[in-house]
Parts: C-alpha cells; structure tokens; sequence
C-alpha cells in the first residue's frame, strides 16, 4: 500500500476529529471558560477560552448566595422516590406481561406501545386540572405521582423486552422447586436482569433530573423548585447580566448527570430494549 | 409455562400488573380523555367553571381553518423533521464512516467526547446554546464577529435564522445517539465494506451507497424511526430558544408541541388547545401504525 499517502490521509483525518471535537464542545467550554473568568464575558472584553483572571466566586455565588442545595435536595429525593417507586410498579408488571399468557394481555402491550408514543406535554393542562382540585399543585407528592406515571410505560416496555429474552427454563425449574413468583424474580430474574434495571433506573432518574416544564408549571413556590426549575430562573435574559452566574450553575447541575452517564454508558447498549433514546 | 390453570393465574397477572396500570392509568390513560373531553368544550380563562360542550368547533377551527396557526405549524414540523432526519443521517454515517477508518488510534477518545451532548442534560445545553452562543450581547458568535470587525446580530429574532439555529442545535443533541447507532451498525459488518474509506476516496462513495448503506439499513432501522418521532415531537429547543413565557426571542416558528403548549398555557384557550393535542396523538398513532405496516410488508418481501 501506498505508504506516505495513507499517513498524510491519517494526520488530515486526526485533524479533522480535533477540529470537530472543538466544534462539539465549544458551547460547554464557553460556559465552563467563563463560570471560571474573572472579568465576566461581555462583548469586546477579549474572551479567551484560557481565563487570564482565574476566580472561583461565581462557584461560591452558586452554593452560597442561590439555593442550589435546596434545590439539590428537592431533585433528589424526587429522583430517588420516582427511581424506586417506578421500578418497584415495573418490575411484576413487566414479568406478568412477560411470563404470563392471559386474556386482555396483548391490548395491554399494544395500548402500551401506543401511549408510549404520547407526548406527555399534551396533557398537561389535563393533569393540571384534575391534580389541583386534590391540593397536589405545588407538592412533591403531585410531581412525584406524574414523574412515576410518566416513566412507568418506558420502565414496563424496557423491562419486559429484557425479561423476553432472558429463557423461561431457569425459573421453571425453580418452579418446579416449590418457588412462587416472588421468590423466583427475587433471587433468578432480577440478578440476570441487571443492565435492564440498571438502564431503567437511571432513565428514570435523568428524566427527573431534567425535566423542566411540568416543573415549572406545577411546581410554583421557591421552596418546591428542583434543580431544573433553579436553573431555569437564574436564566439570563438579553440584558441582565448574571451569565457567569448561570453558566456556573449549569456546570454544576450537569456534573452529577454527565457522571452517571458515563459510568453506566456501558450497560447502555445492552440494558435498553424499548424506544432507547434519551427524553 | 404457566397457562392452564386458567383464572387463578389470570388473578395472578393483573394483580401484578395493578400498580404499574394505576399509575398510567391515572396519569395517561385518565387525563387523555379528559383531554380529549375538553376539547369538545368551550373552556377557555374566561369559562373555567362555566364551560359547556360545543362539538366539533375546536377541531374545524384547528384542522381546516388556514389562519388558526396549527396547520403552519404542521408545515414547519413536517419540514422540520424531514430536514433534521437527512442531516442527521447523512452527517451521521460519514462520522461513524470515518470513525471506522482503520489504524486511526484516537478513535475512543473521539467517541467519548462525541458523545457529550448527549450526556448534557438536554434542557442545560439548549440555554447554553441560547445565552452562550446566541445572545446578542455577550453570545460567543456575536463575539467573534465583533473581533472580526462585523456588525453583532439578534439570531433568534427573525423567523429564518431561529429555524437554522434551532436546526443546529437539534441536530447537535442528537447526532450522537445516531452516530453510535451508525457506528454499531458499521462493525456489525464485514470490515471491507467500509475500512478503506480514507484511500479509496470516490470509490467509498459509491460503495458506500451500493452496498454499505443498504447493508446497515434493517440494523439502524428501529433507531431512525425512533428519531423520526423524536424529532416530530420536539418541543424544548424551540421553547427554549425562541418561545419562553416572558422571554420571547421575536422569532415565530411553532412545531405542533409549541403550538399546542402555547394555545393552553399562554392564549389559555383550553377547548382548542385540547383540539389540537387529540389530532397531534391521532397523527401520531396514524403515523406508527402506518410505519409498522411498511415495516411488515418490508419484512415479508
């Protein structure tokens, strides 16, 4: 093979990726540059991706000055609620419509494939109006009830697609051990299904941790915000200028996401059976 | 397995199956029919409590009135999407192409970072993109046409710009998850179908559409029909790029979510609004119900 050719090719293609990975990043690099960058970021001021004046006070405005940790707390005890309460409802679903051959069992998987093509934001003003009647506008409890309700298709859907393929003939020989149901998801299928909880958990958990809009909708008072609600507030608009503000705060908002992201990444690809995209 | 015995077991799966039920039906299930109830009313901010059907108003009003909004905004979704797709396929298979370029060492340091944007939680980087990138004042492109000695412009403030932009930004949240697909999809293959794209230059080219492509195509195809429904439904980067409730941009492109978000929550127009969300749903089943039929037919021939 032609040798020198080749190289060139290589170094022109190795430059290519530098440039787009450049490209890719520019706008989390931006916000990083200046969450760092002493003399904010206006038009003119000479921006450099390399900070001259390295500061941390806009991290230490984010912590102490906004109620980053009360919004902190919020999202993860929603995070974490909606995580096991989705699951704990997932899981039997998810093996009886595997497992089980019943009357009314196939409606139930063709009408969950179809709400699973329902965009939630849809019923919005619905929800609104049947939740706010009961007291649960502006409450945990509501959010929580419609962050599970939401995610509950996904984690029934993903769940089963998973159990389908794990063979039948491993519980049916507990079976035949005298173990019931419970026992047998217990101790069989739920260690052989681990990327699927796995995978499941944490979409269950990144879509609370970003979404925003029945956030901001239902959850009014500053005491309930979420992180996602936080972030959204502290938005600099057009003229105000708390854009280093803002770009510090999404940093951090990101982080926890972004390294969960890339510690499960590996499961990703073998734990997501149904609509496996992010949202 | 474990049929025949009949209703102790149907008892048994529905008992396992109630939680999850409950919860999707109180949720979804309930609340889309007293969607689709509303929309056969007039409800509005000024009849809240005193609202009473009217029939099929809202629906003539949404679907067969031009200047009512939503058939527009039908249009620019349909554009929308059918543009975002082909970028987004083409741009994919030529990245995951050259990904698989061999002896290109760096690969999964280009993958990882590749991969970022979708990491990000996605409402972050679409206001990153807006007050980052676009902001007139202190927005990184403003920036850089000022240091170049251009005039500094408003993006977001005319129609045509905001679509492009907001069509950047989509495709940059989403060119990751299909270029994984496409790159998957690739080694998937036998390695001549595509190592040599680097050398081969306008050979790659034809191969590419003679044999790769429609060698990879059932592979990728549940992947693209998921984006295409995505991408129909996209609702927050033009919300949040143009569209926030008090911080609108001037730009005025809906897709059918914003549209209808907008008609419940901003022109309070409840019984229409709801119009509009029970035709978006029936488009949307239509829609899959169609693609599994061609998918079916496809299999088959």
């Amino acid at each position: 093979m032609k040798r020198p050719v080749e190289k060139i090719g290589l170094l022109l293609l190795n430059i290519f990726f530098i440039a787009i990975c450049f490209v890719v990043l520019v706008p989390i690099l931006y916000a990083l540059s200046i969450s760092f960058n002493a003399q904010g970021g206006l038009l003119g001021s000479d921006f450099r991706f390399i900070p001259r004046d390295f500061t941390l006070a806009h991290y230490r405005a984010v912590l102490f000055d906004q109620p980053v940790l009360l919004w902190l707390g919020n999202t993860v005890v929603l995070a974490v609620s909606a995580v096991g309460i989705a699951l704990a409802v997932s899981v039997p679903g998810a093996y009886s419509l595997s497992r089980f051959r019943f009357a009314g069992r196939q409606r139930v998987f063709s009408g969950l494939l179809m709400l699973h093509a329902f965009p939630a934001i849809l019923s919005m003003f619905a929800i609104f109006r049947l939740l706010s009647p009961l007291g649960l506008i502006n409450t945990r409890t509501g959010i929580l009830i419609v962050y599970v309700g939401t995610m509950t298709v996904f984690g029934l859907l993903n769940l089963k697609g998973y159990f389908d393929s794990i063979p039948i003939e491993i519980e049916e020989s507990a079976a035949i051990d005298g173990a019931g149901m419970w026992h047998t998801i217990k101790s069989i299928l739920l260690p052989l299904a681990r990327p699927a909880l796995i995978v499941t958990g944490v979409m269950v958990m990144i879509f609370v941790w970003n979404e925003y809009i029945y956030a901001i909708t239902f959850m009014t008072g500053a005491s309930n915000y979420t992180l996602a609600v936080g972030l959204y507030t502290l938005q600099a608009t057009e003229m105000t200028g708390s854009w280093p503000i803002f770009a510090a705060a999404s940093i951090v908002v990101s982080l926890p996401i972004l390294i969960i992201f890339f510690a499960t990444q590996k499961y990703m690809t073998s734990g997501l059976t149904a609509g496996g995209v992010k949202g | 397995m474990h049929s025949g015995k009949g209703s102790k077991n149907a008892v048994k799966s529905w008992t396992a199956l109630f939680p999850a039920l409950l919860f999707i039906g109180l949720i979804i299930l309930f609340p889309i029919g007293y969607t689709a109830y509303i929309s056969l009313t007039n409800m509005n901010i000024f009849n809240w409590f005193d609202f009473r059907i009217i029939g099929f108003g809202n629906y003539r009003r949404a679907l067969f009135v031009f200047n009512s909004g939503f058939l527009r905004a039908l249009v620019v979704t349909v554009l929308w999407t059918a543009l975002n797709m082909v970028f987004q396929l083409a741009i994919a298979f030529v990245m995951a192409s050259l990904l698989n370029v061999r002896k290109l060492r760096l690969r999964r340091v280009y993958k990882t970072v590749l991969m970022f944007p979708w990491a990000m939680p996605g409402y972050v980087s679409i206001l990153l993109w807006r007050h980052g990138m676009f902001n007139a004042q202190f927005g990184l492109v403003n920036q850089w046409l000022y240091t170049l000695g251009m005039e500094p412009r408003r993006w977001l403030a005319d129609d045509f710009s905001a679509f492009v932009i907001c069509m950047v930004v989509n495709l940059w949240l989403a060119l990751p998850f299909m270029i994984m697909i496409m790159d998957g999809a690739l080694q998937s293959l036998d390695k001549s179908y595509y190592e040599s794209a680097l050398i081969d230059g306008a050979g790659w080219f034809t191969r590419s559409v003679r044999l790769t492509i429609p060698a990879i195509r059932p592979i990728i195809a549940p992947a693209v029909i998921i984006t295409l429904f995505t991408t129909f439904k996209q609702f927050d980067v033009i919300y949040l790029m143009t569209k926030q409730i008090g911080a609108r941009t001037g730009a005025n492109i809906h897709t059918v979510l914003t549209y209808a978000y907008e008609s419940a929550f901003v022109t309070r127009n409840y019984g229409y609004s709801s119009a509009v969300s029970i035709s978006i749903f029936v488009m949307l089943i239509g829609f899959s119900v169609l693609v599994a039929f061609l998918r079916r037919r496809g299999q088959k021939a």
